[in-house]
């Protein structure tokens, strides 16, 4: 027996090699990073970032990869926090990817972007809505999401279209909360909207009390608060526990079930956000078919439509990688100049040169009575 | 004075449940002189099995609210007592005779260790424990109406660290406690049994602080796997301020904590109430270094 062994084994290694050199030679795989909070205060929103890319990686090395490459997705936790974005960004380029997804917060995305820049990555951030990502001039730097400009133009328009006269601006000291709440204030400057209130809450506080007193008294006729959803749940729970009817209005960060479960739909119900549309309100055919994949392998759909955004990151770096190779500083060419209206997962895409995402995401909706959110 | 009145009871109901957290950092620390890191992530067990009890077994539907919460009440003192028990014997009881350092260490690494294991078992979301779950009944008081599960949020405070005072000062276990936390080598020589004392405080210290946790999650409604850090953060300086060791010191250190927050908040700003906190706990301890209600040795914890 023992003579056969050593022949089966190298015949077997040879087809092996055979086999293998077959699909290596067509080309080396494709690794894309993804940047996510996987752990931390946002763990929720980086794990569905990162179940929505392995969908789509599945599912495109499923039909033959790119160009006949496999995709190989390499996942880093930033944990949420600036201080680990450069440790997950060093990880990342040390692993040899050619772009990254990602991520979520924009002061992490923020220490991050002088890594990839310099190491000659791609990055498209996901969540990162502060408006000087794009305006601190980094070649290979895109988003899939709107500028906080744009939100803060929205809202404040909003507010003004609702028929509100007096605002109370609260937001949470982050750089997106604070820089939406920047952005409402000088537009109700010019647009007739006075704003009675403006502060910030610590974010993870669970009691709002002594700060909505405060802000009761200032007689405002909407709350506009630009933090995220735990907080908004809870300012809209306790504003209910005070007899307190004043509507209130926030940004896309609200824009996740739990804050109806959290608040409660009674105390949910007639809050206003405005927020580019989720998942279940995109049109789209890809959003269908990541509905139903998303359904079958984790049952339930993603919590916001973040997650869906670093999907749309991840294709258009798809087709990127098909157009043009993968080879970075072509396919950020490729995507400022060659993608016109891509039929992404959320609308539409197509970037322009600073790498900001063209065109209008945002849309209203409103919390009924059953806690549905409803586009208007 | 409506305004005041309204700041005020905000401030009390918030200082009650960091001094029904802030008592187990007290009162381990009077018998071991440790500062058990974990306590936050224990609050935060509380908080969990609370929401598992409550929401995912649906105890309400099986047995009417008030029979639910009194036996989540009872199970969550029992687990995390446990939880904390476990904790002594694995993380604390191995240290006994070593360097305090080591003891420190060991606190913060059970603390990462314990909160990353809430996340892996419950998930990184947020969870509700359901708006409807309790009845939003108001009190009406004063011109102000309150809503009643706030007050009764409170009164369980208030009682739980009355009953609490009354064992350690009425009982022949109290008088135990005591007895280790002033010498524990004396204590041991007047055939106290010492090891079991230091068991008993790292049940009653973590139950209550799984007790703090369910209130938390039943008043709020939101709970999350690092809730711990922020309340724990609060109560521990809540027992610094009262004087840690003391647990009259760490009510009172709790609810002045929660006052100062609320008035701060009112009248200097929203933003600043935390900062303005710790200033207050800064000049608390420049003019009294070892606490409002310092551990005296007569009537030490």
């Amino acid at each position: 027996m023992k003579k056969y062994f050593m022949p089966i084994l190298v015949a077997a290694a040879a087809a092996l090699l055979a086999f293998s050199a077959g699909s290596a030679q067509a080309a080396d795989p494709v690794k894309i990073g993804v940047m996510a909070p996987v752990t931390g205060a946002w763990a929720s929103e980086g794990q569905d970032m990162v179940r929505v890319i392995e969908i789509l990686a599945q599912e495109i090395n499923d039909a033959g990869g790119v160009n006949g490459a496999p995709v190989v997705v390499e996942v880093a936790d930033d944990g949420g926090k600036p201080n680990t974005a450069g440790l997950a960004a060093q990880k990342l380029v040390s692993a040899g990817v050619v772009a990254v997804v990602g991520t979520y917060g924009s002061s992490v995305t923020e220490a991050s972007q002088s890594i990839y820049d310099e190491a000659g990555v791609l990055q498209i951030a996901t969540g990162s809505t502060s408006i000087r990502l794009t305006e601190a001039g980094y070649q290979l730097f895109f988003r899939t999401c709107p500028r906080d400009d744009e939100q803060g133009r929205v809202l404040a328009a909003q507010v003004q279209a609702l028929g509100f006269k007096r605002a109370a601006i609260v937001h949470d000291n982050t750089s997106y909360a604070k820089g939406l709440a920047d952005e409402a204030r000088a537009i109700f400057k010019t647009n007739g909207v006075e704003e009675v209130f403006f502060d910030a809450i610590t974010p993870g506080d669970r009691d709002f009390t002594a700060s909505l007193t405060k802000i009761k008294a200032a007689e405002p006729d909407v709350v506009v608060f630009t933090g995220y959803y735990p907080e908004a749940a809870l300012l809209l729970r306790q504003k209910r526990d005070m007899n307190w009817g004043a509507p209130m209005i926030g940004g896309d960060a609200t824009n996740n079930t739990a804050l109806v479960e959290i608040a409660g739909a009674e105390a949910a119900a007639g809050y206003y956000f405005v927020s580019p549309p989720a998942l279940a309100d995109m049109p789209s055919e890809a959003a269908a078919k990541l509905r139903a994949a998303y359904q079958a392998k984790h049952g339930g759909q993603p919590s916001s439509v973040w997650s869906v955004l670093a999907g749309d990151a991840f294709n258009v770096l798809i087709k990127a990688v098909e157009a043009v190779g993968p080879d970075a500083s072509k396919m950020g060419e490729w995507l400022k100049t060659e993608l016109k209206d891509y039929a992404g997962l959320s609308g539409p895409i197509a970037f322009d040169a600073q790498g900001d995402r063209r065109g209008e995401v945002y849309r209203l909706y409103r919390v009924d009575a059953q806690g549905a959110f409803v586009l208007q | 004075m409506e305004f005041f009145i309204q700041q005020l009871t905000n401030g009390l109901a918030v200082g009650g449940i960091y001094a029904l957290i802030a008592l187990g950092y007290t009162m381990v620390y009077g018998v071991m002189k440790l500062i058990n890191f974990a306590h936050g992530e224990l609050f935060a067990l509380g908080a969990y099995v609370g929401y598992s009890l409550l929401v995912t077994f649906d105890l309400a539907g099986a047995l009417g609210p008030a029979a639910a919460i009194g036996l989540t009440i009872v199970m969550v003192l029992g687990l995390v007592g446990l939880a904390g028990h476990l904790l002594e014997r694995a993380a604390y009881r191995p240290l006994r005779h070593s360097d305090r350092l080591a003891a420190v260490v060991s606190a913060l690494g059970a603390s990462i260790f314990l909160q990353n294991a809430i996340m892996l078992k419950w998930g990184a979301r947020h969870r509700a424990y359901g708006a409807d779950l309790l009845p939003n009944v108001t009190v009406h008081f004063a011109g102000q109406s309150y809503p009643l599960i706030r007050l009764l949020v409170f009164l369980a405070a208030v009682l739980v660290m009355t009953a609490l005072y009354a064992f350690i000062h009425r009982t022949r276990l109290g008088l135990a406690i005591r007895a280790a936390a002033i010498d524990q080598g004396a204590a041991k020589l007047m055939g106290i049994d010492v090891r079991s004392v230091i068991a008993v405080v790292f049940v009653i210290g973590p139950a209550l602080g799984g007790l703090a946790g369910l209130l938390v999650g039943l008043y709020y409604g939101q709970i999350d796997f690092s809730m711990g850090q922020l309340y724990g953060l609060k109560a521990f300086t809540a027992a610094i301020i009262g004087g840690i060791g003391n647990i009259p010191g760490a009510m009172v250190g709790g609810l002045l904590l929660g006052l100062v927050e609320a008035l701060g908040a009112a009248y200097v700003s929203v933003a600043w109430k935390d900062a303005l906190a710790f200033v207050v706990l800064i000049m608390i301890l420049v003019v009294r270094p070892t606490g409002l209600l310092p551990e005296r040795v007569a009537e030490k914890l």
